[in-house]
């Protein structure tokens, strides 16, 4: 038995171009990958796409793909995570699921106020397959609290636990303040469990729990995950044997340039030596931090030295100046660059001057943060966007 | 009216008893003046007689072998009871203030009431220990302290086995689950707070928002697999753990300043150092280390076979940290462990705690210690000093305090015995060990040697800076019916 497992595509996630098109590309080259190798099937473990209604571009490549798959004889099984799932249950998975190019394996019941999930059945491999889905905000960890466990546990045969969640015993270092579930939530012998949501390549088990796999991003999704991951990958599994697949089309060269005590043509002159190295075809980061001695950031001209970068033949340039600051503002303090965390913070802070909790609050906002999405008529997107609010309401 | 006032001093005033009452030691009683009244505290009790003891053994000898008929001739007024108090507080309209004075000759004394217990007010952050008690009569009168600064100033919970020391435990760490006013990290060598096999923590009503359990075996739902990545160790970890030798002590230090994080891989592969250290203590540390830390080398390959891992739990130490800043529960099962084991975990977060409250101290966290002696023994701070006592010593400043639980107060030296600001008495039989408890009380308990070795089960004496006078509590039992499980409401949508 061969299958794919992977997870975080996020497909259409990134605004630069290229790079776009790069995530695109990685998708398409696992899907290639798995077709060429004939695997019996691909798990996608949660955040296909970054949005549940995702542009027309990447949905185009998506559908291409699997139905690749399909025609193949490929069946892909998957759940929705925190960026593709949404509260009306209106997503472009169910569109795919009944279009018939894949199975959300997220299904359940409730019996006696308690979650029963069901097995989907591989009718290759006969593998049984079924999981949960990923909320933004830790807001699935309800799901676990009241899953029915005995039964998954004593099912016989080859069984695969899928997740979208961050796990507490094996967050790395610098994901502390990431909501994280504990492994102990999870029904217990399944022979694999193919993750998703935190983007690291890990391989690890627990007693009880053997095989908790993540795979890492097809694509890296931000900045801070290009300089650390520097390409995706995804995980191919034979005879229950797990290996990580690099997907690179391009090397990555990260530079940070520490400015603390420097002057504006000192860092100049620091970002004028990149353009030394040998940057063909690669995509390039840099992230300055720290704190000038004299000047201010906008001081250095950051799109002549990007162009000079992009004439070495570079890739893609990016660069990263949030932690960079001019002695006038060293009083202003960034606590988190990730806007769900601040938002989550606001939440928490002022949850005893609301009504209603921060689940509610959380799912709200969610929902009303959607975007029209391409194509979209106003009316509809207006629609769309109160259906799902009263129906959190009503509920 | 229990009695009227006959004689005494102010540290020692004699009653004379009625006869229709009973008086037991430790009772709270209330003499009245005209200005207020003043709270006495029984401490003694004797036999008071007008017959001078060879009439008193004459007539037991009629009574013994000639008629057992025999009564004495107004018997209430010829024998008698004496009970000896001391003052503990002159109350005033309701305010409390220390005792200057003696109630009035031939004043009335009488039982304890609620009302005159005014100026014990529900504090701010109230942390209830138990009901008030009068000698053994438990008193409707549930006894709050401010949890926040009784736990910043450290806490000793002290008393023989079986006199309901967990019992006591239990109730403050579910007390303490009903509000937000400290962090609390129990090191749980008997695995009996979190209640894996009967009732207890788990079933608070506020388990789920607010109690973290870690287990390395057998891990209960939804809680979490103990495990700690040994690139968070740092050397200083270890002090009070294992007693280096100078020089392995240095070697320790040379492996963590070059090798920094990676330093116990390296100690255990043999990688060298620039600084040369003897073969033997080189190999006495790596020893010393797998042992500890449950490693092995296969093929010049670290395998982990404990709670201490090469790729998991990067984040234990601080998400622990994370969660007592919240003002969570944390409670470690340290059962499987050996002592040293068990010590050094405590070690490591206690290390990591202190440093970042010192950084930032807004929430107050305290360390229930269990067996405190263990870290805190007079024996085993003469070898070296540990972070335990570090915090005893300079904890309450940066708003981290220690509870220390043991049965062996006299083993703590007396400066940290004096600087456990709050302690509670359970009933102690040993001498030595009520003297060391009577020389550090916030409270002169110089009189209440035997009020002490005579409490009971679940009875307990309060003696703390935070409160107005040694109070007597009769600590609840701990069980499911006293503490009812509230509802949760469950939502599956999206999933069905």
């Amino acid at each position: 038995m061969k299958f794919a497992h992977m997870a975080d595509c996020h497909l259409g996630g990134w605004r630069e171009p290229k790079l776009k098109e790069l995530n695109n590309k990685s998708f398409c080259y696992v899907i290639d990958y798995c077709v060429k190798e004939k695997i019996d099937f691909v798990l996608i473990a949660g955040d296909l796409f970054n949005t549940a209604l995702p542009d027309m571009e990447s949905l185009q490549v998506c559908i291409k793909q699997l139905k690749k798959l399909k025609d193949n004889n490929i069946p892909v099984y998957f759940i929705a995570g925190s960026h593709d799932f949404s509260p009306s249950g209106k997503t472009m998975l169910s569109i795919i699921e009944d279009a018939g190019l894949g199975f959300n394996v997220a299904k359940g019941e409730v019996v006696e106020n308690k979650l029963k999930l069901k097995f989907t059945i591989d009718e290759k491999t006969k593998v049984k397959i079924t999981g949960i889905i990923g909320k933004r905000g830790g807001l699935d960890v309800q799901y676990y609290q009241e899953l029915l466990r005995e039964d998954l546990e004593k099912e016989e045969g080859y069984k695969i636990f899928m997740f979208h969640c961050a796990l507490n015993e094996f967050k790395p270092k610098g994901f502390e303040n990431i909501e994280g579930m504990n492994v102990s939530y999870f029904p217990k012998f399944f022979d694999y469990y193919a993750g998703g949501h935190v983007h690291v390549l890990q391989k690890n088990s627990l007693e009880a729990y053997p095989n908790i796999i993540y795979p890492g991003p097809v694509f890296p999704n931000s900045f801070s995950e290009l300089e650390k991951l520097k390409h995706g990958s995804f995980a191919m599994v034979e005879n229950n044997e797990v290996k990580h697949i690099p997907v690179k089309f391009h090397e990555t060269l990260s530079y940070r340039i520490d400015c603390d005590n420097k002057s504006v043509e000192q860092v100049k002159q620091e970002l004028k030596e990149i353009t030394n190295t040998d940057l063909s075809d690669c995509i390039v980061t840099i992230k300055l931090k720290g704190t000038l001695s004299s000047g201010k950031p906008s001081d250095i001209n950051f799109t002549e030295i990007m162009n000079n970068l992009l004439e070495k033949k570079a890739f893609v340039v990016l660069k990263n100046t949030s932690q960079l600051q001019s002695k006038d503002f060293e009083e202003i303090k960034i606590k988190s660059e990730n806007v769900e965390d601040v938002e989550s913070a606001v939440i928490k802070e002022h949850l005893d001057q609301q009504a209603f909790g921060q689940e509610f609050t959380q799912k709200i906002m969610q929902a009303l943060s959607t975007e029209k999405q391409e194509g979209e008529k106003s009316a509809d997107f207006e629609k769309r966007v109160i259906e799902d609010v009263e129906k959190m309401i009503n509920n | 009216m229990k009695g009227i006032i006959i004689s005494g001093d102010f540290e020692n005033i004699c009653i004379r008893k009625k006869s229709s009452t009973f008086i037991e030691l430790g009772e709270l009683m209330i003499a009245e003046n005209n200005k207020g009244k003043v709270l006495l505290q029984v401490f003694n009790l004797a036999f008071g007689s007008q017959l001078s003891q060879q009439q008193l053994e004459f007539i037991s000898g009629l009574k013994i072998e000639e008629s057992n008929d025999l009564k004495l001739m107004d018997q209430n007024l010829r024998n008698y009871n004496l009970a000896f108090a001391k003052s503990l507080l002159f109350i005033e309209n309701d305010v409390a203030r220390a005792c200057k004075t003696l109630p009035g000759f031939f004043s009335e004394v009488r039982e304890v009431r609620s009302e005159d217990l005014k100026f014990l007010s529900k504090p701010e952050n109230a942390l209830c220990l138990g009901d008030l008690r009068s000698g053994s009569q438990v008193l409707d009168f549930p006894l709050f302290v401010d949890g926040k600064k009784v736990f910043s100033h450290h806490v000793l919970i002290s008393g023989t086995t079986g006199r309901g020391k967990s019992v006591l435990m239990n109730n403050i760490l579910w007390g303490v689950l009903w509000d937000d006013y400290c962090g609390l990290l129990v090191l749980d060598p008997h695995d009996e707070y979190y209640g894996k096999a009967k009732f207890g923590l788990k079933n608070h009503p506020n388990a789920r928002r607010k109690l973290v359990y870690y287990s390395q075996n057998n891990v209960p739902i939804g809680e979490r697999t103990l495990k700690i990545n040994i690139k968070l160790l740092k050397p200083k970890h270890f002090q009070g753990v294992v007693y280096w030798s100078d020089a392995q002590s240095q070697a320790l230090q040379s492996y963590y300043k070059e090798h920094k994080e990676e330093w116990i891989e390296s100690i255990v592969l043999e990688k060298p150092l620039q600084v040369s250290f003897h073969e033997a203590t080189l190999s006495v540390l790596k020893r010393i280390i797998l042992n500890l830390l449950n490693l092995s080398v296969v093929e010049n390959k670290i395998q982990c076979k404990g709670v201490f891992d090469l790729t998991v739990g990067e984040t234990t130490i601080k998400d622990i940290t994370n969660d007592l800043k919240n003002k969570k529960t944390v409670i470690i099962n340290t059962n499987n462990f050996n002592s040293q084991v068990e010590l050094l975990i405590g070690s490591i977060i206690s290390h990591e705690l202190f440093s970042e409250s010192k950084e930032n101290n807004d929430t107050t966290i305290s360390i229930v210690l269990e067996e405190a002696p263990r870290v805190l023994g007079k024996s085993v701070l003469e070898k070296g000093n540990n972070i335990f006592a570090t915090i005893a010593r300079e904890g309450r400043k940066f708003n981290i305090g220690l509870t220390a639980i043991t049965q062996l107060p006299s083993l703590i030296p007396r400066e940290i015995l004096a600087n456990l600001n709050t302690k509670i008495l359970l009933g102690t039989e040993l001498k030595q060990e009520r003297q060391a408890l009577i020389e550090s009380a916030a409270q002169d308990l110089s009189k209440d040697d035997r009020n002490i070795a005579s409490l009971d089960k679940g009875e307990a004496i309060i003696t703390s800076t935070f409160t107005k006078f040694a109070i007597p509590v009769k600590i609840p039992f701990f069980s499911e019916e006293m503490k009812k499980e509230e509802k949760i409401n469950k939502n599956f949508e999206e999933m069905t």
